[in-house]
């Protein structure tokens, strides 16, 4: 299915509004038709020595139209927004069920980003592509049958018409469908050498490399610049052909009342300018068309992913034990990738705390991932508790496993929202609890605003070790049984993180504890270590 | 909005008007062919009702018409261009500047910010600023150009109908101010509020993973929801009023049209030949209101521009460049580094990092620094780097100061390797050449093999052409290592910063990194910072000094203490 269709359907739940809306945008329309009309034939027989007196009618129409504009302008944002809050939500829900919920785990932040990008360039759908496109559609046919039943031949300024309604605007979206892939391309270009120059600025400065950073940037800035330019090249030349076709239109129409029928052609005239001034936006929104169509299939496409591991049809009942189990288990990413591993068995019994040790790409995080139910066992069995995890549901294995990874995000909010997230319903003390656990309660109470402390967006205003902290405290919040760790300490100094494990071991206290890491930094208390190496898993000593 | 960001609005505005002559001159160009245009059509429409003559004046104002709006299209389609002409120059400006700024800054002058958040200054927020540069300064222009011109045409024809129409055009304002006042302080607040939520929402995608794997996804799609609801809610209120305004301008319109239509009304009765006069002011009411209606389409893009401003000007101000008489070159070979009584605070409210710290090593040698974190280490590469200078005392090399020394030669004699090294975006080969873009293929060949890489090259397919960074070939943390000592061996610098090499490397990756450092250290000045302890164990057996910078600090408490 077309995607831009895809979204107009999932509009259906605002259908009522968005009806609605139309409706007061093809009023207004024809009271503004009915007003030009009106006004044209007053005019006509002003000048032919007619009437001084403005018509009442004149007037009804007049104040008709100005009311329907603004209710117009009122009812479509109102239903435009309602549209816009439905779509990005609908994103969202899909993201989450789909496979970029585990993706964001293997980093595909930006990506993620993009797609944000994409769903603005939806907005204009309704407002600056349907409803002048619905307003010309129902014209043509209202038109015909008007001028059919004055002067058949005044039919010609159909022509004119078509071809500024629908033949250009088509013209225009095929242009702005060639021109998206190129100018998005370009974009990507220039977004990636910025952030090149600017995650780089040590190397740059050392490297002397300014000079060469700043041209690379400005290579793909030509680049994109130039992409956009053929745009604006091709899409001015189409809207002054546009105009030029809708005022020959309209001199077609005076020429032809020269032959006969004056007021009637000075109607049509009025009339006529109303019409093209509605139809002449459509090569633009052919333009936004163009640029809407491949946004919408990519948001459809990310948003309706399936799931990397569907949930059961018959969900198993949650097994009331909380021990894991993996037996003989195999896995592999791709056909035509090499085994993570094969055969593999690890227990993790109930309240035991393990730390698995490996060198990066091991395979460690896979362990991580399937028992979060991101991807499945290609063979073999995880059971928790009794169960075998292939028949729970994941969201409710995920409230029994509190993961904290090197990912795990802090969202630009208040510190309270950012602990909620691992129990809404958390009371004051027990959010307190959780920072006193985490050894961060201190910090927090130092600051002026205490837990409506607003965090920048990555939590940007607490330091590495502090952010890691806190997403531990969020972590401790939720009640769940079993605490998975992946990484949590990446990106920290020795000594931050040998702190963050020493509270790791008092606050964690009674729960089954999974430590994943490359190394350890000496201060863990454990109860087994396992080294994964080349797909083995191998005890290790301390 | 702070009054420094409206004064850069301002600024900015400024030099976009003058950059905008040409297409401001389009503009006054088509409102004047739309004059014409509409003087034509009255000539036609009064023939087709038989108030003017026929014939040829009809065939001339036929062709007049055609013709004008041909130019008019024309000049339509040149002011399109010429306006996206004015945005790109604009966005190559700032985005120049923007990068420009930072680059001079170094990292040392950013601390605290995000790359991410700095890349978004120098792409997304200088696209932002198209529309000002593009749209909204010729449209202000002309809202007040355009119809001053067309006022005019009327008045010399007929001063009364000229009159209701330049009424009716000072009305607009003054009815939009009424309405809008109001609704444009908040509307600009709630555009802000937009972009908050648009944040937000960023934000929830970006952290998705998080939300999905603590099992609230439906709880925060709940949450969106009523966000989103929330702030439509306060949007429309706003928009209620504000369209208010657009309403003012179709009032004003129809009752011009009206006035217009009965101020010619009696006098046509006895005079017909009044009639083209008539229509042809008629037809300049919507010329008139063009201009006026196309402004308040582009407020949008004003608003766009003040919601970016912010983040322009909280930029900090590059320092100055030395000045050059100043500068000097030194020998490079045999370096001897010196720090002399060097102090340096970052933050007053923490106390300094650095107090009157003296060392010296000297070539061949290997100097260790070590500490808890926050003990300076990374203060002393910065400032031997010059990313920083220190507050009171010297930092050397050959005895001459660090800042005076040609920044071309400085950089030349520095060689680092940091925690974790920049990949780019681009191949092996691109990436080792970083270091010197002119070297000869064997001399790139050399570093390669040198930095233990020939492993890795030799079992690509693609060999040293092999693309890196996003989307290309994920290194290991010890390959991506090897890439930054592959740099430095093509460098080549008498001098050799490593700031925790291994950091984040596995013990056994880690020596194995270290040997190819060993191999790299020889015969150059070595300033070494790390935590690791084999790195520690693995310098003391190459023979290095260590200057432990915790008892340092402690030796100097006890100072005070005693």
């Amino acid at each position: 299915m077309n995607p831009v269709s895809r979204i107009f359907l999932l509009w259906g739940r605002q259908a009522g509004w968005m009806i609605f809306g139309a409706v007061l945008f093809l009023a207004a329309l024809a009271a503004g038709l009915a007003l030009m009309g009106a006004s044209g034939r007053y005019i006509a027989f002003a000048l032919l020595g007619g009437g001084v007196l403005v018509p009442a009618v004149l007037q009804y129409i007049g104040a008709a139209r100005v009311v329907l504009r603004y209710l117009e302008r009122v009812f479509t944002h109102e239903a435009m927004f309602r549209a816009l809050a439905g779509l990005r939500i609908w994103l969202f829900t899909g993201l989450a069920r789909s496979a970029a919920g585990g993706l964001g785990y293997r980093r595909a932040g930006d990506a993620l980003a993009r797609l944000v990008n994409d769903v603005d360039a939806l907005d204009g759908l309704f407002l600056r592509i349907f409803l002048p496109l619905l307003g010309a559609v129902l014209l043509a046919p209202v038109l015909a049958v008007l001028l059919w039943r004055e002067q058949p031949w005044a039919l010609a300024v159909l022509l004119p018409f078509g071809f500024v309604a629908f033949y250009l605007p088509a013209l225009a979206a095929r242009a702005a469908g060639r021109n998206g892939a190129r100018a998005g391309l370009a974009m990507s270009g220039l977004r990636s050498a910025a952030l090149d120059a600017l995650s780089g600025l040590r190397e740059v400065k050392i490297y002397a490399a300014e000079g060469r950073m700043l041209a690379a940037v400005q290579a793909r800035e030509a680049s994109y610049l130039a992409a956009q330019r053929e745009l604006v090249k091709q899409t001015s030349a189409l809207n002054a052909r546009a105009f030029l076709v809708a005022q020959a239109g309209l001199l077609l129409a005076m020429l032809a009342g020269l032959a006969g029928a004056p007021v009637f052609t000075v109607i049509t005239v009025f009339v006529l300018i109303t019409v093209f001034e509605t139809v002449l936006g459509l090569p633009r929104a052919g333009v936004l068309y163009g640029q809407a169509r491949a946004a919408a299939a990519r948001v459809v496409e990310a948003a309706t992913a399936l799931p990397a591991v569907a949930d059961p049809p018959a969900p198993a009942p949650m097994p009331a034990g909380n021990s894991v189990a993996f037996e003989h288990v195999s896995f592999r990413y791709a056909d035509n990738l090499p085994f993570v591993f094969e055969n593999l068995s690890l227990q993790l019994p109930a309240g035991s705390r393990t730390a698995i040790l490996g060198p990066s790409g091991a395979g460690k995080s896979t362990i991580a991932a399937l028992l979060l139910k991101l991807v499945s066992p290609l063979s073999g069995q995880i059971r928790l508790g009794a169960a075998d995890l292939a028949t729970l549901p994941s969201e409710a294995v995920r409230h029994r496993i509190a993961y904290l990874g090197q990912t795990t995000h802090l969202f630009a909010d208040t510190i309270r929202n950012n602990l909620r997230l691992g129990d809404p319903t958390a009371s004051e003390e027990k959010l307190w609890a959780a920072l006193e656990a985490a050894q961060l309660a201190q910090t927090v109470m130092g600051l002026p605003e205490g837990l409506d402390t607003w965090l920048g967006e990555g939590g940007q205003n607490l330091s590495g070790g502090q952010g890691r902290r806190l997403a531990l405290a969020r972590t401790l919040l939720c009640e769940a049984p079993i605490l998975l760790l992946d990484e949590p300490c990446a990106g920290l100094d020795a000594d931050t993180e040998s702190e963050f494990m020493k509270v790791l071991n008092t606050a964690t206290q009674g729960r089954t504890v999974v430590l994943i890491a490359h190394r350890l930094t000496g201060v863990e208390q454990l109860d087994r270590i396992w080294r994964l190496a080349g797909g083995v898993l191998m005890p290790a000593a301390g | 909005m702070s009054a420094e960001t409206k004064a850069w609005v301002r600024a900015e505005q400024k030099r976009g008007q003058s950059a905008a002559r040409v297409p401001i001159l389009l503009g006054m160009a088509q409102v004047g062919l739309g004059i014409g245009q509409a003087w034509c059509a009255a000539y036609l429409l009064a023939a087709v009702l038989h108030l003017a003559p026929r014939g040829l004046m009809a065939v001339l104002h036929a062709a007049g018409f055609i013709g004008f709006a041909a130019l008019r299209a024309v000049a339509g389609m040149q002011a399109e261009r010429q306006g996206f002409e004015r945005g790109a120059a604009a966005r190559r400006r700032l985005r120049n500047s923007v990068l420009s700024t930072i680059l001079a800054l170094g990292p040392a002058g950013l601390r605290g910010k995000h790359s991410a958040e700095l890349a978004a200054t120098a792409v997304d927020r200088v696209e932002a600023m198209e529309g000002l540069h593009a749209r909204w300064i010729p449209a202000t222009a002309l809202a007040i150009l355009g119809p001053a011109l067309v006022g005019l045409v009327a008045l010399a024809l007929d001063w009364r109908a000229g009159v209701v129409l330049l009424a009716a055009g000072l009305l607009v304002p003054f009815a939009m101010a009424v309405a809008g006042i109001g609704a444009g302080v908040a509307a600009k607040r709630q555009f802000i509020a937009l972009t908050r939520l648009q944040t937000r929402f960023l934000d929830r995608i970006r952290g998705i993973s998080t939300i999905v794997l603590a099992g609230r996804a439906a709880d925060e799609a709940r949450a969106l929801a009523a966000a989103a609801h929330e702030l439509r809610q306060r949007t429309m209120r706003v928009l209620r009023v504000a369209f208010l305004s657009s309403t003012a301008l179709d009032l004003a319109a129809a009752a011009a049209l009206v006035v217009i239509v009965v101020r010619f009304a009696g006098p046509l009765r006895h005079d017909p030949a009044l009639a083209p006069t008539a229509l042809f002011i008629l037809l300049l009411v919507p010329e008139f209101f063009a201009p006026l209606r196309n402004f308040s389409a582009v407020y949008a893009d004003r608003m766009a521009a003040e919601a970016v401003a912010d983040a322009f000007c909280a930029l900090p101000v590059p320092p100055a460049p030395v000045p050059a008489a100043d500068i000097r070159s030194v020998a490079a070979h045999g370096l001897t580094l010196a720090f002399e009584d060097v102090s340096f605070t970052w933050d007053t409210a923490r106390g300094p990092v650095l107090e009157h710290l003296s060392f010296r090593a000297v070539s061949g040698e290997i100097l260790l620094l070590t500490g808890a974190s926050g003990a300076g280490k990374s203060t002393i590469m910065d400032l031997i780097l010059g990313f920083i200078t220190p507050d009171s005392g010297r930092v050397t090399i050959n005895s001459v100061d660090l800042p005076v020394l040609v920044p071309a030669a400085r950089t030349k004699m520095l060689g680092w390797i940091g925690q974790k090294p920049m990949i780019f975006a681009g191949t092996i080969e691109e990436n080792i050449r970083f270091a010197r873009p002119e070297a000869a293929d064997e001399d790139v060949a050399e570093a390669i093999r040198n930095a233990q890489l020939s492993a890795l090259v030799d079992s690509l397919p693609e060999g040293i052409k092999t693309p890196l960074g996003e989307g290309g070939f994920g290194l290991s943390g010890g390959q991506a290592q090897r890439i930054a000592i592959a740099r430095a061996f093509l460098k080549d610098a008498p001098l050799l910063l490593l700031d925790e090499p291994t950091a984040h490397l596995d013990p056994a990756v880690e020596r194995d990194v270290l040997e190819s450092i060993k191999r790299l250290a020889s015969g150059r000045t070595v300033i070494m910072a790390t935590h690791s302890a084999i790195a520690v164990e693995f310098a003391r057996n190459s023979g290095a000094k260590r200057l432990d910078l915790d008892s340092l600090r402690h030796a100097r408490h006890r100072e005070v203490l005693a």
